[in-house]
């Protein structure tokens, strides 16, 4: 299953990762003033000085027993000497390959993604803007799945591989590294809270040298997040939700603490499993789901499903729930982009405010009256 | 005490044996429902709570008789391939037949993106899932049977299936390679075995197919008596060897390609079930090995399947994971003893 992980990258963040514990407090104390501007996410730390900033980045993989430093120097900056033994990078970049769906949004919010010269597997983009760029050859095909091709790499020479790690093992990242090749870890798959996932532009904008306009780029969604949350802040939450699509024999629920767990919370719904402690997912027995689930008033299900008919036939047992003859069924994953990406894997880290909305849409729907659906659609 | 009476009381004890972890693999499983409450939903009364009633029929039921219908066909036609090949350590499993009939799921899953979307449809239909596999278990089958008219010494024909095994499973990976991720998900989690999701309209079907190949391996029972003592001495019995053997190889994939296309390939039972027979009975008489091979194959799938779900425990475990548990000390046993069946 290795090879699915660009885009399943945060598909898996909440389906397989153990535990994330936050690392803010190592800021870098180089000088007395700098602060870290980074406030939601956990694994991510920017420090800007006089001339280059420091990025940490402290929980790339599940069960890291390392983190990353890596200093962005400004032309003609000085680094203090007790920085040159980490990786330094020059910005602002002029080329750039990233390895995620997720991170295309962030070089179009601000609009860099013109200096993207390279993705693997480029048909998961879905995005038209980005697309377009692929169809003029703009962009370049640098591998199948999550694997690099590192000929091509050293071929195309871009100035930063912004790539992830998936355990302590990561052969072709050393590979990469000895071949010259600048490389990046970044981790914001890793990340559980809506707005720490979104938070990661700034890495993209201390990168481009647009640290003012990534913080006001999040500065708006956490506003509009904020918003929505106002919105249904009176309501109760009484709908009971059921959450994920059974596999073979296993039906998989995010656990409590999940990234989507935390959406269902943040929208006033009783998601179900909200106590089941954890990140990532649990694989439980069908007939535990439908005792605990039967009567629940909403199913989000997980999987590409386009119709209730496509359900049922994937499994008899789906039709059982009362979510499913109430034609309660919901899905996120359904829509497409022209290549087969799935839009929610790319869109969704990167804009919390309208996941939100979504989810407040589904179970709150007189509260967004004219509110359309941007990734959830209800299941014919 | 004669043959024969012994062999009455141990198949009556085997009857018993059945009906006993049928109704164990219904009465256990993640969820605790009362015993009473199983009873009454089985005799088609209402059980206390309508969840209860729905998992024991629609859900436990339907999985005890999978788990009948894949253990019985399993071991058939590994009783059936091992009196074929004259070689104990034959099985669909190991000869390849099941990585044949994956091969053609594989390429019914992962390549049904290429065809025209009303051809798909057809493909990714159970039937289809069905005809291909049957077809890549066949084919396999029919390559070692090749194989094996050249090459007369059994370990050669073993590693022969073996390689055709790594073959097809190289394909598959190929194959996987070019998919996109959600067909890739769908085809991992099939390869993991399950007997749990199979409507009654499915259940039919694979009931019939294991139908057809069990009625033809009863046919048999003659001609695979014969083959015991050598194809020259069956011939020399005035036995259409060639027709009789076609039968045999023919029911031997639709007994392991059905199967496999629903339940995934499942290891071990093919191979092991027939000598547990063998030793229980003592005997290579294919009278008594058919029956006997028929009901522990039913009885330790079911076992299987109740392990895989012991009660107290939320998680279900992957069939295959089970049956190669149980499977694979008995094949180590088995070659240490290997003497003893040559």
């Amino acid at each position: 299953m290795k090879q699915l992980f660009p885009k399943l990258a945060f598909f898996i963040s909440f389906f397989l990762l153990i535990g994330c514990k936050k690392n803010e407090a190592e800021a870098v104390a180089a000088t007395e003033i700098a602060k870290n501007s980074i406030e939601y996410a956990s694994g991510l730390s920017i420090v800007k000085h006089e001339g280059y900033s420091v990025v940490k980045v402290s929980n790339p993989w599940p069960n890291a027993n390392k983190s990353f430093t890596y200093i962005l120097k400004e032309k003609d900056a000085k680094i203090p000497d007790s920085l040159v033994s980490y990786t330094t990078i020059k910005v602002p970049l002029e080329s750039v390959v990233v390895t995620s769906t997720t991170n295309i949004p962030f070089l179009e919010m601000l609009e860099v993604e013109d200096k993207l010269i390279g993705f693997p597997h480029t048909d998961y983009i879905s995005s038209e803007k980005t697309r377009k760029l692929i169809d003029k050859g703009a962009v370049k095909n640098v591998g199948q799945n999550e694997k690099l091709n590192i000929e091509q790499l050293i071929e195309l020479a871009p100035e930063l591989i912004v790539t992830f790690g998936v355990d302590n093992n990561n052969p072709m990242l050393d590979n990469l590294k000895k071949s010259g090749l600048n490389v990046f870890i970044q981790a914001d798959w890793m990340e559980q809270s809506p707005l720490g996932k979104a938070e990661w532009i700034k890495l993209y904008g201390a990168l481009f040298g647009k640290e003012d306009k990534a913080k006001e780029l999040f500065d708006k969604i956490v506003l509009s997040y904020n918003q929505a949350l106002k919105l249904v802040a009176e309501k109760p939450a009484v709908s009971t939700v059921l959450y994920g699509s059974m596999y073979e024999d296993v039906w998989y629920v995010a656990k409590g603490n999940s990234w989507v767990a935390q959406f269902m919370k943040d929208a006033h719904s009783n998601y179900l499993w909200a106590d089941l402690k954890g990140t990532g997912s649990e694989g439980l027995s069908f007939e535990k789901i439908l005792v605990k689930a039967k009567t629940a008033n909403f199913w989000i299900a997980s999987g590409s499903f386009k119709s209730l008919e496509e359900v049922a036939k994937a499994n008899p047992h789906y039709a059982e729930f009362d979510a499913f003859k109430n034609k309660n069924v919901y899905n996120f994953e359904g829509k497409l982009g022209a290549t087969g990406g799935t839009v929610f894997y790319e869109l969704s880290p990167s804009r919390p405010d309208l996941v939100l909305k979504d989810y407040i849409k589904i179970f709150h729907p007189d509260l967004l009256p004219s509110y359309e659906f941007t990734f959830a659609s209800k299941l014919k | 005490m004669t043959d024969k009476k012994r062999n009455t009381i141990l198949f009556i004890v085997l009857a018993f044996g059945l009906f006993l972890m049928f109704f164990v693999s219904i009465s256990l499983g993640s969820v605790t429902i009362p015993f009473k409450d199983v009873y009454t939903s089985l005799t088609g009364g209402h059980a206390t709570k309508s969840t209860w009633e729905y998992i024991i029929i629609n859900y436990r039921l339907p999985k005890a008789i999978t788990a009948v219908l894949v253990g019985t066909g399993l071991s058939i036609s590994g009783l059936l391939m091992q009196t074929l090949f004259r070689n104990p350590l034959a099985g669909p499993y190991v000869l390849g037949l099941s990585s044949g009939a994956s091969l053609g799921v594989a390429f019914v899953i992962l390549g049904a993106g290429f065809l025209p979307p009303f051809l798909s449809v057809i493909a990714l239909s159970s039937y289809g899932i069905v005809i291909a596999s049957t077809f890549g278990s066949s084919l396999v089958l029919l390559l070692v049977l090749l194989v094996s008219q050249r090459l007369r010494d059994t370990m050669a024909i073993l590693i022969v299936g073996l390689m055709f095994g790594s073959f097809t499973t190289a394909i598959v990976s190929v194959l996987t390679y070019f998919s996109t991720a959600e067909q890739l998900q769908k085809f991992t989690f099939w390869s993991m075995g399950s007997l749990g999701n199979l409507s009654w309209p499915t259940i039919i079907i694979l009931a019939v197919c294991v139908s057809i190949g069990l009625l033809l391996s009863a046919s048999s029972i003659k001609p695979l008596n014969a083959l015991l003592l050598g194809e020259n001495y069956a011939k020399s019995m005035g036995l259409n060897f060639k027709n009789a053997r076609l039968i045999i190889i023919f029911a031997t994939s639709i007994l392991a390609g059905s199967i496999t296309a629903f339940a995934g390939p499942i290891a071990f039972i093919g191979l092991a079930v027939p000598h547990i027979a063998k030793l229980v009975f003592q005997t290579s008489n294919h009278t008594v090995l058919f029956w006997s091979t028929l009901f522990f194959g039913a009885i330790i799938m079911l076992f299987c399947d109740v392990v895989s779900q012991m009660p107290g425990f939320d998680v279900t475990l992957p069939i295959n994971a089970i049956t190669s548990i149980i499977g694979a000390p008995v094949v180590i046993w088995l070659l240490v003893k290997k003497r003893n069946f040559q």
